[in-house]
C-alpha cells in the first residue's frame, strides 16, 4: 500500500475530510470563478501566465538583475543552494536576535525553517493565525493558503484551550482574536521578522508580499531586522509582471479581489536591515527538465487543491508533504529526489480540473502522467511491471483473452468500501441490464435555480470603486471628521475592480499605519484606474508601496471571515475631486 | 449514406456488450452503414499508469484495426481522448504526425450523433427523468458536454436534471480506483449524493467506465440506481 493510500485511508476512517472540506471548497471554487470574472480583466490569466513564463524562461538573467537592484536598495541578497544552506544562512543573518516573528512562507515549510531555528535556540512564533493553530497541533499545514483548513472550530478551541488561551466557546471571532492577542503581545518585544515573498521584482528589488491579517505589516516594521525567504522562481521582471500575478493570486486563492495588504517593500528604514534569501533546493534541476520546468510558474495560490476532488476526499495531510494537492503531487517528487514522495503522482484520477483552474496555465495533469512514466521506468514495482507486460501481450494480439482482463477493473473498489463488510461476490453490473420502467419516474419535482450571475463592474470607474471598496469592508465617504487616532494619508492611485487604494512613500510607512485606530485615505477621482494591472505608472521607482484593500481580516477558521485582526479597526476612503483632504 | 466504423472498446465489450448494439442501432437509424471493431484497447490503462511502451503496442493494434475506415465512432469520451490527445505522442517524428492525422478520424459517439445531418429527424421519445454524468476527459479534453446534453434535451418527454456539481470527477480514474480505492469510493459517494439530490434514479453518461464505478458503489451503499450509456438512452428513446 502506498504511503498516500495508508494516510488517506486513516484520515477517511477517522472521519471523512470531505465532510469539512467539501462545502467550503465547493463554495470557494464558485466564488473564485466569479471573482476572476469581475475583479480582473478578461485576459488576466493570459497576462499572469505570460509574466510567469517570461520569468521562468529568463530566470538566471532576472536573478542577476535582482541582485543588482537589491544592492541599490541596500537589501542583502543571498543565495541558498540547499535546504541546509537556507537554514544556515537565516541563522547567521539572525545573529543574536532571539525573538523571531514568522509569517507564512511555503519555502520556510519546505526547508523546515521554524523547527530548525527552534533547535538552535530561537524563540520563533508563527504569527499567521492558521499557522499558529497548526503549529500547536503539530501535524503541519493541510493547505498552502489555509493551513488549518482540516480543523473545525471545536477542535481549534480545544487546541487553543490546551495552549492556555481563554476561549469560553468556539465562536470563530473569539478564536481568531485569541490568537491575535498572543501574536500582538509577542510583537511588543521582537528582534526579527521572517516572511516569505509572493514575488520579487528584478528591476526594482522590491519584495512583494500579500497578507490579510496585518502580521506581515508588523513583522516587516516592528523589529530592526527583516528576512524574506523565497524560492528562486518567484522573481518577476517588473512591476507590471508583479501586478499581473497579483491580479489572479487572491481571486484564485481565496476568492478575494486582493488581500487586505499587498506590500511592495523597498529599502529598509534608517537603522534597520532587510535581507532576501533566495532558495534553489532542487529548482535548478526542475528548470533544466523540459517536461517539468513550467511548474516553476506556480504562484502558490492553491486553486488546484481547492478544485481537486482527490484533495477534498483525502485531505491535505494525506499527501505527507508541505506541498499538497495537484501541485504537491507534481513538485514534491521533483524537490525531494530520494523517492519519499514517489507515490504522489498516482494520487490523482487525472480529471484535469487542476489544469483547468490554474491561473498560470500549468498543465498539471499532463505532468502527473510524465511523472508516472518516469516512475515506471526508474522505479515501480516488479509485480506491476509484469502485469502490464502480460496485459499488453493479451491486447496487442488476439482480442479474446483481453476481455476478461479488464472486466474486473472499476468494480473492485465499490465492493471494498471502507467500513463495510466485503462480500465474496463483487457487484458486477449485468452484461444485459434489465431495466425497470419505474426507475425513470422521478422521486420528486425539484426546482433547480440557476446560480446567480456575478454583478458586473460598473462602467464608471469612480462609481465602481466606491461600490467595490465598500464590498471589501472599507468605509466610503465624501468627507471624514478627524478623530483621535486617525492616520490620514493621500492615495497615489485607487483601483475600481478591487476597491483598493495605493499608498507610496511616506504614506506607506507601516509603523504609523499599524499604530492608528483608523486609516483615512483621500482618493482623487482622477487617480482611479479600472484594474490592478493599470497601477504600473503609479508604482514607478523603487520606493516602498502598499495597496490596501479593506481592513485587516482572517478566514483561517472554517473560511469564516473575521474582520479586524492587527492594525487599525477601520479603513475610511474619502473620494473627492480637486481639493479633497488637503 | 455514410459508412462508419463503430469501435466498441475493450471495457464495453467485456462489461456491457449490449451497449455496442445500442450504439450501432442509433447509427443505423441515422442512416449510416456500420461496421464494428470489437474489443481492442486504446492503451489508456497502461498509459495512465506510466507504462508507455505497453500502451503503444496495444494502441498500435487498435490503429491497425481502424485502418481503411474514414470515420471511427467511439462510444467513450475517455478512449476518444486517449486516441486523439495522447496516442500520437507515443510515436516520434513523421510517424507521430501521420498517426495524429489518423487520430482525427476518430470521433466520440455523442459528438458524432449531435453533428449528424439527420439528427434532427430522429423520433426520440422517452418519458421520465434522468440526470447526466459528464466524464472528465469528455468534458475537458473534448468539450463534449453541450453536445451530449443537447441530445438528451432533444428527447421528447424526458426531464433532464443537471447535477449541481457536474464538473466533479466520479473517482474512477482507471487504475486510480485500484490504487486508491478508499479515496476513489469517497469521490463516487459525493457524486452519488449529488445524483440523489436531483430526485432521479437513472444516470446517463457517455462513459461506461464512470458508470460502472458509480453503479458498483451505489450497490454497495444500497442506493437505487440504473446507469445508462448515452447510446442506450437514445436507442430506447427510438424504440
Amino acid at each position: 500500500m502506498s504511503p498516500f493510500r495508508a494516510r488517506a485511508r486513516a484520515e477517511i476512517e477517522a472521519g471523512p475530510p470531505a465532510a469539512t472540506l467539501s462545502p467550503i471548497l465547493r463554495k470557494l471554487v464558485a466564488d473564485s470563478r466569479d471573482q476572476l470574472a469581475t475583479a480582473s480583466p478578461p485576459d488576466a490569466r493570459a497576462r499572469a501566465q505570460a509574466a510567469r513564463s517570461y520569468a521562468v524562461d529568463h530566470l538566471d538573467e532576472l536573478q542577476d538583475q535582482l541582485r543588482e537592484s537589491c544592492a541599490r536598495q541596500d537589501i542583502g541578497y543571498h543565495r541558498a543552494a540547499t535546504a541546509e544552506e537556507a537554514v544556515a544562512l537565516v541563522t547567521q543573518l539572525l545573529g543574536d536576535a532571539r525573538r523571531v516573528a514568522k509569517s507564512k512562507s511555503m519555502v520556510a515549510e519546505e526547508v523546515g525553517l521554524t523547527h530548525a531555528l527552534r533547535v538552535r535556540g530561537k524563540e520563533v512564533l508563527e504569527t499567521d493565525i492558521g499557522e499558529y493553530i497548526v503549529d500547536i497541533e503539530g501535524r503541519g499545514p493541510s493547505h498552502i493558503t489555509a493551513p488549518a483548513l482540516h480543523l473545525n472550530r471545536a477542535r481549534i478551541r480545544d487546541l487553543l484551550a490546551g495552549a492556555g488561551a481563554d476561549v469560553p466557546d468556539d465562536n470563530p471571532v473569539r478564536l481568531s482574536r485569541a490568537v491575535r492577542d498572543v501574536v500582538a503581545e509577542f510583537f511588543g518585544e521582537v528582534d526579527a521578522g521572517i516572511t516569505g515573498a509572493n514575488a520579487v521584482v528584478a528591476n526594482s528589488g522590491r519584495i512583494v508580499i500579500v497578507e490579510n491579517e496585518g502580521n506581515v505589516s508588523l513583522g516587516v516594521s516592528r523589529p530592526r531586522l527583516h528576512i524574506a525567504i523565497t524560492g528562486m522562481e518567484k522573481v518577476v521582471a517588473d512591476e507590471e509582471a508583479a501586478l499581473a500575478v497579483l491580479q489572479v493570486l487572491a481571486p484564485s486563492a481565496t476568492a478575494q479581489p486582493l488581500t487586505a495588504y499587498t506590500h511592495f517593500l523597498g529599502a529598509p528604514e534608517e537603522g534597520k536591515e532587510r535581507h532576501l534569501v533566495v532558495v534553489d533546493n532542487g529548482r535548478s534541476e526542475i528548470l533544466a527538465d523540459e517536461r517539468y520546468r513550467d511548474v516553476l510558474r506556480c504562484i502558490r495560490c492553491g486553486a488546484c487543491m481547492n478544485a481537486c476532488p482527490v484533495y477534498t476526499a483525502a485531505g491535505g495531510l494525506s499527501y505527507g508533504s508541505p506541498y499538497m494537492g495537484p501541485i504537491g503531487a507534481v513538485v514534491s517528487p521533483l524537490l525531494w529526489r530520494d523517492g519519499r514522495h514517489a507515490d504522489l503522482p498516482s494520487a490523482s484520477s487525472l480529471c484535469g480540473r487542476c489544469t483547468e483552474v490554474c491561473p498560470v496555465g500549468i498543465p498539471l495533469h499532463r505532468m502527473l502522467l510524465d511523472l508516472r512514466a518516469g516512475e515506471a521506468e526508474n522505479g515501480g514495482s516488479r509485480v506491476e511491471k509484469a502485469a502490464w507486460k502480460s496485459w499488453a501481450a493479451a491486447f496487442a494480439g488476439r482480442q479474446g483473452r483481453a476481455a476478461s482482463w479488464l472486466a474486473r477493473l472499476g468494480l473492485r473498489a465499490g465492493g471494498r468500501l471502507p467500513g463495510l463488510p466485503v462480500g465474496g461476490a463483487r457487484p458486477i453490473p449485468a452484461a444485459s441490464p434489465s431495466r425497470d420502467p419505474a426507475m425513470l419516474v422521478p422521486l420528486n419535482s425539484i426546482e433547480l435555480e440557476p446560480a446567480p450571475e456575478p454583478e458586473p463592474l460598473a462602467e464608471d470607474v469612480v462609481a465602481a470603486f466606491r461600490e467595490r471598496a465598500s464590498v471589501v469592508g472599507a468605509i466610503v465617504a465624501d468627507e471624514a471628521e478627524p478623530e483621535e487616532g486617525d492616520r490620514r494619508v493621500r492615495a497615489t492611485a485607487a483601483v475600481a475592480s478591487t476597491g483598493s487604494v495605493l499608498l507610496t512613500g511616506e504614506a506607506a510607512a507601516r509603523g504609523a499605519l499599524m499604530d492608528a485606530r483608523r486609516i483615512v485615505v483621500d482618493v482623487e477621482e482622477a487617480s482611479v484606474v479600472r484594474f490592478p494591472q493599470e497601477l504600473g505608472p503609479a508604482l514607478a521607482g523603487d520606493g516602498d508601496a502598499l495597496i490596501l484593500t479593506g481592513a485587516s481580516r482572517t478566514a483561517d477558521i472554517e473560511k469564516r471571515i473575521v474582520r479586524g485582526i492587527h492594525g487599525p479597526e477601520a479603513l475610511v476612503v474619502v473620494v473627492g475631486s480637486g481639493t479633497a483632504g488637503t | 449514406m455514410a459508412r462508419v466504423a463503430l469501435f466498441v472498446p475493450c471495457y464495453m465489450a467485456a462489461l456491457r456488450p449490449d451497449d455496442g448494439g445500442h450504439a450501432r442501432r442509433v447509427l443505423e437509424r441515422l442512416g449510416d452503414e456500420v461496421q464494428t471493431i470489437v474489443g481492442p484497447c486504446c492503451g489508456q490503462p497502461a498509459f495512465n499508469s506510466g507504462y508507455r511502451s505497453e500502451a503503444k503496442s496495444v494502441g498500435r493494434a487498435l490503429l491497425r484495426a481502424a485502418r481503411g475506415h474514414e470515420t471511427i465512432v467511439i462510444p467513450s469520451g475517455s478512449c476518444a481522448s486517449m486516441v486523439k490527445h495522447y496516442l500520437p505522442g507515443l510515436w516520434a517524428g513523421p510517424r507521430g504526425a501521420s498517426i495524429e492525422r489518423m487520430s482525427e478520424r476518430f470521433v466520440e459517439f455523442g459528438a458524432y450523433v449531435a453533428a449528424h445531418p439527420n439528427v434532427a429527424a430522429l423520433p426520440l421519445r422517452l418519458s421520465g427523468a434522468v440526470t447526466y454524468h459528464d466524464s472528465c476527459h469528455g468534458r475537458r479534453e473534448l468539450g463534449l458536454t453541450e453536445g451530449a446534453v443537447g441530445l438528451l434535451e432533444q428527447v421528447e418527454g424526458l426531464d433532464v436534471r443537471r447535477l449541481a456539481y457536474e464538473d466533479e470527477c466520479c473517482g474512477f480514474g482507471g487504475t486510480f480506483t485500484l490504487k486508491e480505492p478508499e479515496v476513489s469510493v469517497a469521490m463516487a459517494r459525493a457524486k452519488l449524493e449529488d445524483v440523489a439530490s436531483r430526485g432521479v434514479r437513472v444516470l446517463v453518461s457517455s462513459d461506461l467506465s464512470c458508470l460502472a464505478h458509480l453503479e458498483a458503489t451505489a450497490r454497495a451503499t444500497d442506493q437505487s440506481l440504473e446507469t445508462w450509456t448515452l447510446a442506450e438512452l437514445l436507442d430506447r428513446a427510438l424504440a
